[in-house]
């Protein structure tokens, strides 16, 4: 074992950290092009034209301690043995295997229960065993694979986050989980991610200042030794307890309790009749309708509880901080998170508010991070809350620039006709309905369908608008989850204009901003066709003045 | 093309008129495919009366001409004239679609990468595709259908002089 411990360390860790140095085992994405990285080119594993050149870093920073490769703690065995990390997948062979075997009372069960749980520490203890990282001066390195073998080399300039969290086990055997986030570039996948499974809380910790080294101000600590004095920290938003009673207005944590009865009703249903409570059917007769309304009450007062335990167990004790050149979020009750975006990589952010949390007045802030995998659930930096409070955490990040800009009175029209549409045309198919069949279900489908789509149009078309100030601009779109926009400048890589031939003949366009962070890109819908070059133009940079008409 | 509520003006330069010769080609067999599901269609689905399929027997083939009109002798050439793309000394800069448009702009100076790739019909023709990709997932640019030799022109250009004033702030 130490043999081939030795042999792992010995093909997976170069010496000096650079990329070029390891095997191409792994993924180099999308076959660079002419444009990228030919005359730097570490290596042809490697994507990253700018990456780990020796001169970023200063030279001799590497101590002898970073020469050999990490291992993760082997009490992550045990997590990962009770979680069947490994052997969840081997389930579905199984239970075919079982069937065939065929599946008679208790016995099989266990013996099938067994088997999982033999296979599972296997597994585990397997991966585990053929599990290692190295943290060089330069880049960081992951090996793994039970059979086949994957090093996977990030160089650490290309590092855009690391989160370290505590699920419940992990926390019960003194463990924790990081999470290293690097650029991914044009592909937006989450390939580009590495995952360091149970180490200590300490080494963690030190993982992760240790990535997040390169500071603006280039004071760069030496690794492995600690930094002179943790840096001064700076608390910038905090949720107050009392802003979880607006989970039951939030979507997101409604379908949760519902997912769950869903799944719960599913299970009852596939479960053998004999197993199956006996709940008799409770004669109802004309107390039917209070039995109803109370249910229906006492179900909807349950599904708002749920959403708020749930709101309160991902975002207990919310707190974002500022802790020298970045941004750290803590959150959650079961599974403590810290999420760290560095401040310089934040080119904007978005605002969203539901339909219910605008009845209340909430928000949510998620900020747009470049490079930065599922931005959705770790750029956030205010999970919930009043939309003052939002929108001066907004005002922090990126300059406000200024009053939204309505949309002209077509795209109304527009924004009604697409939402009148299909109720129109039910409508007129349901009138046909009635008169050649008799059916009157459709037509007022239909009717009702049209009266519902007139607020949605209108409140499509309120949420329109854009903005653009000196150092920064602002779209705004969305009916059920409207989404505020705010993007730096220098944010924009490329606009997308397009014009169906409705918009044409209205003098619409929409005007999509294309940014490397976030979803991609941030359209401003709908916008009066002939402001778009201006638009564009003060948007972004002067190359933009391509758009306009010479 | 250009109308008074163009958000934007064209692109100066056109596809060569081969494209239009692909264009074609590729509806025609799209349209072959489409005519066996068609024919497949007549020849296995009975018309039962009192059901919509007497009438779907008409409809269908109807339909099927009429796609295959717009899309192998109207389409391509209305195409032509749509599909535009310029190089200007800061920008990548085409307009793609149809009935809608694109307007896609993306400063030489984000630039990521530059691919060429030639599809099997598009050697035939010998044209190419110029893809300028950059961090964002939507600020793709396509230069469709170019003549082959500009295509590689195109791209090695765009490569040197992103390199020059690659800007690392994505």
């Amino acid at each position: 074992m130490s043999g081939l411990g030795g042999a792992r360390s010995g093909d997976g860790a170069p010496a000096d950290g650079a990329p070029g140095a390891t095997r191409p085992a792994d993924d180099a994405p999308v076959a660079a092009g002419p444009a990228d990285d030919a005359p730097v080119a570490a290596g042809p594993a490697d994507d990253a034209p700018v990456a780990a050149g020796p001169a970023d870093d200063a030279p001799g920073t590497a101590g002898p301690a970073d020469g050999a490769a990490r291992r993760t703690s082997p009490r992550v065995v045990l997590a990962h043995t009770i979680t069947f990390r490994q052997a969840r997948q081997l389930v579905p062979a199984l239970i075919p295997v079982a069937a065939v075997t065929g599946f008679d009372g208790m016995g099989t069960v266990v013996l099938l229960a067994a088997v999982i749980t033999a296979l599972s520490l296997a597994a585990a203890g397997l991966s585990w065993w053929r599990f290692s990282y190295l943290d060089g001066p330069t880049s960081t390195v992951v090996t793994r694979g039970l059979l086949t073998r994957s090093v996977r080399t990030v160089p650490n300039d290309r590092i855009r986050g690391v989160e370290v969290e505590t699920p419940l086990l992990h926390c019960l055997l003194g463990l924790v989980r990081v999470r290293v986030d690097a650029a991914a570039g044009a592909v937006g996948t989450d390939a580009e991610e590495l995952l360091v499974d149970g180490v200590t809380p300490a080494e963690g910790d030190r993982l992760r200042a240790h990535l997040l080294a390169r500071r603006p101000d280039g004071a760069a600590p030496a690794p492995g030794v600690p930094a002179p004095g943790p840096p001064p920290e700076e608390v910038v938003a905090r949720l107050d307890t009392r802003w979880l009673l607006y989970a039951p207005l939030v979507g997101s944590y409604l379908v949760v309790p519902l997912a769950a009865l869903g799944a719960l009703f599913r299970f009852l249903d596939e479960l053998p009749r004999a197993l199956r409570p006996d709940i008799p059917g409770p004669d109802l007769g004309e107390v039917r309708a209070l039995v109803l309304v109370v249910g229906a009450v006492a179900g909807l007062v349950l599904l708002a509880a749920a959403a708020v335990v749930g709101a309160a167990l991902v975002n207990w004790r919310f707190r974002l901080v500022r802790r020298g050149g970045s941004l750290v979020a803590e959150r959650g009750l079961v599974t403590r998170r810290q999420t760290e975006l560095e401040i310089d990589r934040i080119r904007g952010g978005t605002l969203s508010e539901g339909l219910g949390m605008r009845w209340v007045r909430a928000a949510r802030v998620t900020a747009l991070v470049t490079g930065l995998g599922q931005a959705g659930r770790r750029g956030q930096l205010l999970p919930l809350g009043p939309r003052t409070e939002a929108a001066a955490l907004l005002g922090r990040l990126v300059d406000d620039p200024g009053e939204l800009r309505r949309h002209p009175p077509a795209a109304r029209r527009r924004r009604l006709a697409r939402a009148l549409g299909t109720g129109l045309a039910l409508t007129a198919l349901g009138a046909v309905a009635l008169a050649a069949l008799g059916w009157w279900v459709p037509l007022a489908a239909g009717i009702a369908l049209t009266l519902l789509g007139v607020p949605i149009g209108l409140g499509r078309y309120a949420a329109l608008g854009h903005a653009v100030g000196p150092r920064s601009l602002a779209v705004r779109s969305g009916w059920l989850v409207r989404e505020q926009a705010v993007l730096e400048r220098r944010a924009v890589v490329g606009w997308q204009v397009r014009q169906s031939p409705f918009q044409r003949r209205a003098g619409l366009a929409t005007v999509t901003a294309c940014v490397g962070a976030g979803s991609g890109g941030y359209a401003a819908v709908d916008m009066a066709a002939g402001e778009v070059p201006d638009f564009t133009a003060a948007a972004s940079g002067p190359w933009a003045g391509a758009l306009a008409p010479r | 093309m250009s109308t008074a509520s163009a958000p934007a003006r064209d692109p100066a330069w056109s596809l060569p008129r081969s494209a239009i010769g692909l264009w074609v080609t590729e509806s025609v067999i799209s349209a072959l495919f489409l005519g066996v599901a068609v024919v497949a269609f007549l020849l296995f689905v009975p018309p039962e009366p009192g059901t919509p399929l007497p009438l779907l027997r008409w409809l269908v083939p109807v339909g099927f001409a009429v796609y295959a009109v717009v899309a192998i002798g109207i389409r391509p050439w209305f195409k032509h004239r749509v599909y535009r793309w310029e190089v200007t000394g800061e920008a990548v800069f085409t307009r793609t679609g149809w009935l809608s448009q694109t307007w896609t702009l993306v400063p030489i100076s984000r630039i990521q990468t530059v691919d060429v790739t030639r599809g099997v019909l598009q050697q035939l023709f010998g044209l190419a595709t110029v893809a300028v990709l950059t961090a964002s997932s939507q600020g793709t640019v396509r230069i469709w259908h170019l003549e082959h030799d500009v295509a590689q022109r195109v791209a090695e250009d765009l490569a040197l002089r992103a390199e020059a004033v690659r800007d690392e702030a994505t």
